[in-house]
């Protein structure tokens, strides 16, 4: 199995008066986009800003790509972007500008081809000549974006990247992301509004308090809730349903005019059997939808509270 | 990497490029040019002039073009720099840069250079100008380099001050008060003996007085204060070497500060070791200027200096070294917070560490080098003068150890309210004798200001004339009274870390 591109082990970070992130380790592998979830206060972002070394750790240790954080911080520098959840730009600089003088830090080969690319890619070309002051707030958070795709890191950590854009900014982010996933970066995502994140992460680490509550994928962590919330549509012999339903030891069932929701505990194969026996019951079942790989579930599962 | 390669550097340029660089120039280019003008209406027709000769109406027009232009590149560029750090720290900016891959040194030099441009294009206007005024004027050509090298240095010297200052300052006002007290207050003091005062070779001053006065015969006081080659324990000085010197060697520990600050926010930005070495130098440096006047029999005056009691120079040398040792002692003290984030690593609440961490051991090197720089002044008279320099040193055994534990306690008992508390202790043990002493018409009182007794024994001339006079033993009484108020510091310092240690021992480490 190849070493993750992003590993931290037993990170804790110490505030004056509070453990800001206490004994959490986590891996993100290539190809991984993992939600950080948690609500406000968590720890997310002091996370993210100890990943990157901006945030002293009081211990831990923090890899990318296999280099140490503490021995090798230039090489780190080098495979890893971080986009805060604010936007530092040079209000008197162009876009273009701005992304040049990153691009000269991290001696991007070819800077105006790739300056062009990153501007593409964050659907800001049009805005290339704009001053920084110029571009409304979304804007900024795209072109902060660009900065940190400019040097094409192997790891990138993306603090609240969606909290400035509009609708079609979002979907077009969601998009950029799966792309990036596709290519094989490993992204760590923090946002306290989970239907951000559904539908993009393939793994999902809740924090609450400066704790990891759980980590995995959203497939497992839907698993280790147990008890899933699902629902179900039929056309005919609604009572007959309802019936199988209760006979099967759902609980929470809330009827509607032809369907249910519930919530059930066996597993997979439990599940499994629960449909089939309704269909060979004459039931006829038009929708059957779990909502126990949401993340919304998972994280109201989870035992982290004070959400939002 | 060049400097025009630097990332930093050209964003820099950038910036300053589009908020407008031609209003600067313009304004220079006229201050610059009306100097002249009035040189050539001189020379039209110098019965309009109060001056004795073109060279000296060369000189007066020549002095107001450099003193426009260390206004513009020493205080302008060091308060440009100061901002745009304080503002790019605030904004992200610097996190931003830190994150790249430039080496820290690339940074530091991109603020360094590329921040006050607009106040180097302005400066360099007028080192034109001021140029076509030296060679019209037919004045001594080495007066044009010498000024000259020496406002630039001075200019980068400050500028890097600025950018350390813009590192730790944690506003920006904080920074404008280290500037008030670097250009207002110490250059107050430099008029007072011109060629002793170290800060008149900081802030190179003398060195170009000296240059004004060069081939002047010395008839006036005012000369012969500010012409001649310093002396450093009895060895004469060019004070343009001891100038550039001095700022360079200052300057490489500034360097270092700004870059490992640069390459690492967490650590205190200067080095036990560079506090001790940069004290050592500024001290030595200033006791060295003034040992001609005693020759180390202090208080008795060496034969060429007969009125060398008249001016304080040793109490106000006393005062010098006590601001300064405050100032490094804060640099250097560590966060307390840091020294619990290194107890929980370890998993340990060992007071040791804190006296390793502490800059209370420190606050006693520096004490060891102000005492040995001092010895210096009355090494040869030690045997009859002892207790005045038992008087002088206890008083600063006692003020660098209240500062650094004053400091150290109010950090942990009020955090974010330290300075307040630290301003209003010093004050209360600093000033507000002298002001009781003021209202209730009893000197006395203000003799047990903190400040007092070292001030005293190096300047009352009672005690001066009569080592063995019996206010002495009333000053060392007072030194050992304000050693008490150290203990109390220290047993309340004490506390507070082992209250805050305790805590640590609660949180053992997780593996």
């Amino acid at each position: 199995m190849p070493a993750p591109l992003l590993a931290i082990e037993h990170l804790r970070v110490d505030f004056p008066e509070v453990v800001a992130v206490n004994d959490l380790s986590l891996t993100v592998e290539a190809g991984d986009v993992c939600g950080l979830i948690g609500p406000n206060g968590a720890g997310k972002t002091t996370t993210m800003r100890a990943v990157s070394g901006l945030q002293e750790r009081t211990r831990g240790s923090v890899r990318v790509g296999g280099h140490e954080l503490a021995s090798e911080p230039e090489e780190l520098k080098k495979r890893l972007g971080f986009m805060p959840d604010f936007c530092p730009v040079y209000d008197q600089l162009t876009a273009a500008e701005f992304l040049d003088h990153f691009a000269r830090a991290h001696d991007v080969p070819d800077r105006t081809k790739r300056i062009g690319e990153c501007l593409e890619l964050t659907w800001l070309t049009e805005k290339r000549d704009a001053l920084c002051e110029e571009l409304s707030r979304g804007m900024k958070q795209r072109l902060v974006l660009a900065k940190t795709l400019l040097p094409d890191p192997q790891v990138l950590l993306l603090d609240e990247p969606a909290s400035g854009l509009d609708p079609l900014g979002r979907i077009e982010l969601r998009k950029l992301l799966l792309k990036l996933r596709d290519v094989g970066k490993s992204v760590l995502i923090s946002s306290h509004i989970l239907t951000e994140l559904s539908g993009f992460c393939n793994k999902a680490a809740i924090m609450e308090r400066g704790k990891l509550v759980m980590s995995g994928t959203i497939a497992e962590l839907g698993q280790k809730m147990g008890r899933r919330r699902l629902s179900v549509k039929w056309r005919h012999a609604g009572e007959k349903a309802l019936q199988i339903l209760k006979g099967a030891g759902v609980k929470n069932l809330e009827t509607a005019a032809q369907g249910a929701t519930f919530e059930f505990d066996g597993d997979a194969e439990a599940l499994d059997g629960l449909l089939k026996t309704l269909v060979l019951e004459g039931v006829r079942v038009t929708e059957w939808r779990g909502s126990g790989d949401d993340l919304e579930q998972i994280f109201l599962q989870s035992g982290a509270r004070e959400l939002m | 990497m060049n400097i025009t390669e630097n990332p930093v550097f050209l964003t820099q340029k950038r910036l300053v490029h589009r908020a407008g660089v031609l209003a600067a120039i313009l304004i220079a280019a006229l201050i610059g040019l009306s100097l002249l003008c009035g040189l050539i209406a001189y020379f039209a027709d110098p019965r309009d002039f109060n001056f004795s000769g073109p060279q000296e109406a060369g000189k007066m027009f020549y002095a107001w073009v450099i003193g426009v232009e260390t206004l513009v590149l020493v205080i302008g560029g060091f308060s440009r720099i100061l901002k745009v750090l304080t503002d790019e720290r605030k904004a992200g900016l610097w996190d931003s840069n830190r994150l790249t891959p430039l080496p820290p040194s690339q940074i530091v030099a991109g603020y360094w250079f590329g921040a006050p441009l607009r106040e180097f294009y302005m400066g360099a206007i007028l080192a034109a100008i001021g140029l076509v005024i030296v060679v019209l004027a037919r004045l001594p050509l080495a007066l044009w380099p010498g000024t000259q090298i020496l406002i630039f240095s001075t200019a980068l010297f400050f500028g890097l001050l600025a950018v350390l200052i813009g590192l730790v300052a944690q506003r920006p006002q904080g920074g404008a008060a280290f500037a008030a007290l670097a250009f207002v207050f110490l250059p107050m003091f430099s008029f007072i003996m011109p060629k002793f005062m170290l800060t008149n070779f900081l802030l190179p001053v003398y060195a170009i007085a000296n240059f004004f006065n060069a081939g002047q015969p010395p008839e006036t006081a005012s000369v012969q204060d500010w012409s001649g080659l310093p002396e450093i324990f009895g060895l004469p000085v060019p004070p343009i070497l001891l100038s550039l010197g001095l700022q360079f060697v200052i300057g490489i520990f500034l360097w270092r500060a700004a870059v490992r600050k640069t390459a690492n926010a967490f650590h205190p930005p200067l080095l036990r070791w560079e506090a001790v070495a940069m004290f050592g130098i500024l001290l030595f440096a200033q006791h060295g200027l003034i040992w001609g006047l005693w020759h180390g029999q202090f208080p008795a005056p060496s034969g060429s200096e007969s009125n060398a009691n008249d001016v304080p120079m040793l109490p106000i040398v006393h005062a010098g070294t006590i601001l300064l040792a405050t100032i490094l002692l804060a640099f250097v003290s560590p966060d307390p917070e840091r020294i619990r984030i290194e107890a929980l690593r370890a998993g340990d609440g060992n007071l040791r560490r804190v006296f390793s961490r502490s800059a209370v051991s420190l606050a006693l090197a520096l004490l060891a080098v102000a005492a040995v720089a001092l010895f210096t002044q009355c090494a040869a008279s030690i045997s009859t003068n002892w207790k005045i320099y038992a008087v002088a040193t206890g008083n600063l055994l006692d003020f660098f150890l209240v500062s650094v534990l004053l400091l150290e306690f109010c950090r942990l008992r009020f955090r974010r309210r330290a300075l307040g508390f630290v301003a209003l202790w010093l004050f209360v043990l600093c000033v507000l004798p002298f002001i009781l002493a003021g209202v209730f018409s009893e000197l006395a009182v203000g003799r047990l200001s903190l400040l007092s007794p070292g001030v005293l024994a190096l300047a009352d001339h009672d005690i001066l004339n009569d080592p063995t006079s019996s206010e002495l033993n009333y000053l060392l009484l007072t030194v050992l009274a304000h050693f008490g108020i150290v203990v109390l510091l220290f047993v309340a310092w004490r506390n507070q870390w082992q209250r805050l240690l305790a805590k640590v021992i609660l949180a053992p480490p997780q593996k």
